[in-house]
């Protein structure tokens, strides 16, 4: 049985590791808190959704479509919310709030656009795509979830080390440590910060699409929850680590598993959030994070 | 002017209350500390108030009194535990702090009413109580803004190394932050719940954190004035946009956004900018013509 | 900074002329208007109810039912002639603050005769104490937890679940079930009620053994280790009760588990809401107040009017406005007064013998309704009578 729920443990570490992907990403490296990545993840399952009623696809066109939002979502955001914001601010440091409730702002349409269509019913997908049940030594697995742990894993590994070893990756990466020094150096911010964007947004498309065909429906309020959870597993990671983003989404779906297990349900939350809590007072900057200089 | 407060008196003491709510957050914000943790002494608050009212049967302003002096000291204390954390991690960390709250308060039983949490604490509590104490609590920040104490606060908040070397305690400036903020936060909390004689588990909650920070983001985040300005629009925005019905979260979206990249120091940053200019009008007009007579 | 110091005096000076201000506008009680009879022609009824927000379906479906009922209502003149009531919509987006604010609108507007009020427990629950203060007639829909009908001017026109989820138990006894699971949602009140302390407790007065209690939250998305657990334990029958999302993936992932017992939900499957999940939710059998499956007279002249009018199926939301309008129409006949004080006294009468909806015989325990509601079974895209 311990082994069932590992499995079980890695899908959902896996279903939060697609989320906080995107959403990590842009953090760790051009430093941009996107509050409406949960927004963008859910509005581009429900694009997906409202083509889907019209006409039934197979399973990879459905992804493409909410991979496609996904990316024009964020690439707006960032072209018509973020980068006038970036502009009229002194600096990185001054502009950060402004960011984040401009997230929160956009974030709101989306929502409201969704609610207003499904009146706050679950929406799924229409799709001749089923999800077949492996069994194997009395283990059961979804195809659906085979693809989420093997897509997460391999996308959070691949970026990991992208961002390592390339040059658009140190390039990112220097731009997350010092914004002007890296201009100065020849960096082209405005175009990679639209790039990274573009692709968070796919990230989070890509998702929204996954999630929906494992969850079976999402609701419109959906995102936001994944949105907290999120936060935390990058806080937990350390900010700028995509290592510590892919091994705090497990940890923090072992904790949960774990208390379902045991069967305190209604602790999760408690569980969750005293785990990183905690976490936080032993290692301040998160597990594999950025250790920040304080001299105060 | 009697009918029409009779018909707003809700909101005109929901904009005071969320006034209190942005406060505590905008309190430690001003001393440089991430902290949220305002939201979850707003919870603890209500929670004190609402208990000591329905199963000890105390009365209002005593209740009240209790659930800020509680919530004072759990955030003070979580403010001793968290004060090695920066930026974002201790926002984090009050956020789980908040959250945690509201788990305590769905697992809590009998005391804290369990998932429907409380109902039946009817507070005697006036408009004109809540403005008596939202005056004394902004009289006091106010002085916090003023004269050399709000200089030495932008300095622990701007550059604490300078601080520091200033001689000012630092550290013991953003302890204080996390009281003042349980302080206020509770009160936020122990007026309305009081008020609406209801709490529940699922307000305690992160939206409130966002209501809080947009509220102080575009009224203004350097001044309790700001704070204001950003709950007056926040509470009473939907009245104003009642003609666009059923697409009022998508204006609301909207105006927020608006207001991220156009207004940096807020609709206060603003309204300071244009007084200033009113102010300066002549003096820019002598500059002008004195440079014009001189080319 | 002497600039500084002046403002600040001036707004200090500005704050106590504030609450001076207050004090003396005070809050004057809006007082229910006596009632000295008589019906008006137009009679005003605000509905306070989420017309956006998370639970959007609740408040706009009521807006439909009760539309239906004022077009019956003023084409029949069954007022009078020439009497209509006209219906303002005030939205509470899902809110406790805004359902505080709009009620207290509503209640203020002295042309507003009754309220339709908010369907969720926690908004109803605040408001409710406001109620009785300024004495205005308020029909509330689902809102099924404690603390709502508090007092003589807070009625229920929704049964609470618990009045009427207890055939379930019967069914499953009927259907040989020895022993049963709950799966249910623990942070949603009704829920967290009927999860703990109801459905066990008659569960054993029916000789049937709860082995599995699996709570979860409001935030809980994927449910394949409560699946596992379940289908791993085999009970006969699962008790699940979940949110409309949550039910979804409950229901796929269970199948996906191998657990192929009986499972039973709640009437928040209805209205659609559990159609997404396709054939995972085939065979589904639960309780509702209203369904279009329902054989009853007034049940099925409600389906038909309703289709009708709006083009498709009605739901039990659309059922809770209905008959809440219904309901106040009754009451202004009976009493003959379409006043505030009126109205009041007319629910009560009505209530006292009870009415035929389009939930069926609807009769009172007190200003709460109690409907015998049906089980219904969801196949291929509808519900259809157990039974």
């Amino acid at each position: 049985m311990p082994v069932q729920d590992v499995l079980n443990a890695a899908t959902l570490g896996s279903i939060y590791l697609l989320f906080t992907l995107g959403m990590a990403l842009v953090w760790g490296t051009i430093g941009i808190l996107n509050f409406a990545h949960g927004a963008t993840f859910m509005f581009s399952a429900f694009i997906a959704h409202v083509v889907t009623k019209q006409v039934e696809l197979p399973f990879l066109p459905v992804v493409a479509i909410a991979v496609v939002v996904g990316a024009v979502m964020s690439t707006l955001t960032q072209l018509l919310a973020f980068q006038p914001i970036l502009k009229r601010s002194k600096n990185q440091h001054a502009a950060e709030m402004r960011i984040l409730i401009g997230g929160i702002g956009v974030a709101a349409i989306p929502l409201a656009l969704a609610q207003r269509y499904t009146r706050s019913s679950p929406f799924g997908f229409q799709s001749t795509y089923d999800a077949q049940v492996y069994e194997f030594l009395g283990l059961r697995i979804t195809t659906t979830a085979v693809i989420i742990i093997v897509t997460g894993l391999t996308i959070g590994v691949a970026l990991t080390i992208w961002l390592r070893r390339s040059r658009q990756g140190l390039a990112l990466r220097a731009i997350g440590v010092d914004a002007e020094t890296s201009a100065g150096m020849g960096v082209n911010r405005p175009a990679l910060a639209l790039g990274t964007m573009a692709v968070a947004g796919g990230l989070a498309g890509l998702a929204g699409a996954l999630l929906t065909f494992q969850l079976g429906a999402i609701a419109p309020e959906t995102g936001d929850i994944l949105l907290i959870k999120a936060f935390a597993i990058v806080v937990l990671g350390g900010l700028g680590s995509m290592l510590g983003t892919v091994l705090g989404a497990y940890i923090l779906a072992a904790a949960e598993t774990f208390v379902v297990v045991m069967n305190w349900g209604t602790w999760v939350n408690a569980v969750s959030f005293g785990l990183i809590f905690l976490i936080l007072l032993v290692r301040p900057q998160g597990l594999l994070g950025r250790k920040e200089v304080r001299r105060t | 002017m009697s009918d029409w407060y009779a018909m707003n008196v809700v909101l005109v003491q929901t904009t005071l209350t969320t006034l209190l709510l942005a406060l505590s957050i905008q309190v430690p914000l001003r001393f440089g500390v991430f902290s949220f943790a305002g939201v979850g002494a707003f919870g603890i608050g209500g929670y004190t108030a609402a208990m000591a009212m329905v199963h000890g049967e105390w009365t209002t302003w005593p209740a009240v009194l209790l659930g800020m002096v509680v919530a004072g000291v759990c955030t003070f204390a979580l403010g001793l535990v968290v004060q090695r954390l920066s930026g974002l991690y201790m926002g984090m960390a009050t956020i789980a702090f908040t959250l945690i709250v509201s788990v305590l308060a769905v697992n809590g039983g009998d005391w804290t009413g369990g998932p429907m949490g409380l109902y039946g604490a009817i507070g005697e509590i006036t408009t004109t109580h809540i403005v008596i104490a939202v005056l004394v609590v902004v009289a006091a920040l106010a002085w916090t803004e003023l004269g050399g104490l709000g200089r030495k606060v932008d300095t622990v908040r701007e550059d604490p190394e300078l601080a520091n070397a200033l001689g000012i305690n630092v550290n013991g400036y953003r302890r204080l932050s996390f009281l003042v903020s349980g302080l206020i936060g509770g009160l936020a909390g122990a007026i309305t719940t009081l008020l609406r004689s209801t709490i529940t588990p699922a307000e305690v909650n992160f939206h409130l954190v966002i209501l809080a920070l947009t509220a102080i983001v575009v009224g203004g985040a350097r001044s309790w004035v700001g704070a204001l300005i950003g709950a007056i629009i926040f509470v009473w925005l939907p009245t104003f946009l009642s003609f666009v019905q059923e697409w009022e979260k998508v204006a609301y979206g909207f105006i927020v956004a608006a207001a991220a990249i156009y207004l940096p120091n807020g609709v206060l940053g603003v309204a300071k900018d244009l007084w200033h200019k009113v102010r300066t009008r002549e003096e820019r007009a002598q500059v002008a013509a004195a440079l014009t007579k001189e080319s | 900074m002497i600039g500084a110091r002046k403002r600040n005096t001036l707004l200090a000076g500005l704050a106590m002329a504030t609450v001076f201000a207050t004090a003396a506008c005070g809050s004057s009680s809006a007082e229910g208007n006596g009632g000295d009879g008589g019906v008006a022609d137009t009679i005003k009824i605000a509905q306070v109810q989420d017309q956006t927000g998370a639970v959007a379906y609740a408040g706009v479906g009521a807006s439909e039912g009760a539309e239906l009922a004022i077009e019956e209502i003023n084409e029949q003149g069954f007022l009078g002639d020439g009497v209509k009531i006209e219906l303002e919509k005030l939205d509470t987006a899902g809110e406790i603050e805004r359902a505080s604010s709009e009620m207290n609108k509503a209640m203020a507007d002295k042309d507003v005769m009754a309220i339709l009020g908010p369907t969720q427990s926690q908004q109803a629950a605040t408001v409710s104490p406001l109620v009785g203060r300024t004495k205005v007639p308020t029909i509330f829909t689902q809102a099924g937890a404690e603390g709502v009908v508090t007092n003589d001017y807070t009625f229920r026109a929704t049964p609470p679940m618990e009045s009427y989820y207890e055939p379930v138990l019967d069914h499953l006894k009927a259907e040989g079930a020895k022993t049963i699971s709950v799966l249910y949602n623990a942070t949603f009140p009704t829920f967290a009620l009927l999860g703990k302390d109801s459905v066990p407790q008659w569960a054993e007065d029916r000789g049937m053994e709860v082995v599995q209690s699996l709570p979860v939250e409001m935030t809980t998305q994927d449910f394949a280790g409560q699946a596992q657990q379940i289908a791993s334990k085999k009970p006969d029958a699962l008790v699940m009760l979940l949110i409309a999302p949550q039910s979804v993936t409950a229901l796929g992932q269970l199948k996906d588990a191998g657990y192929d017992g009986q499972v039973v939900a709640t009437s928040v499957q209805a209205a659609g809401n559990i159609s997404e999940a396709g054939d995972d939710a085939n065979g589904l059998v639960y309780p509702v107040p209203y369904s279009v499956a329902f054989t009853d007279e007034s049940s099925v002249a409600f389906t038909k009017a309703f289709e009708k009018k709006f083009d498709k199926s009605a739901n039990p939301y659309n059922a809770d406005g209905y008959d809440a309008m219904w309901w106040i129409a009754k009451a202004i006949k009976a009493s003959g007064d379409s006043s505030r004080e009126g109205i009041q006294k007319g629910l009560v009468e009505v209530a006292g013998e009870g009415y035929d909806g389009a939930m069926g015989a609807v009769t009172f325990e007190g200003n709460d309704a109690r409907v015998p509601g049906h089980l219904v079974r969801w196949m291929d895209g509808a519900e259809t009578l157990v039974n």
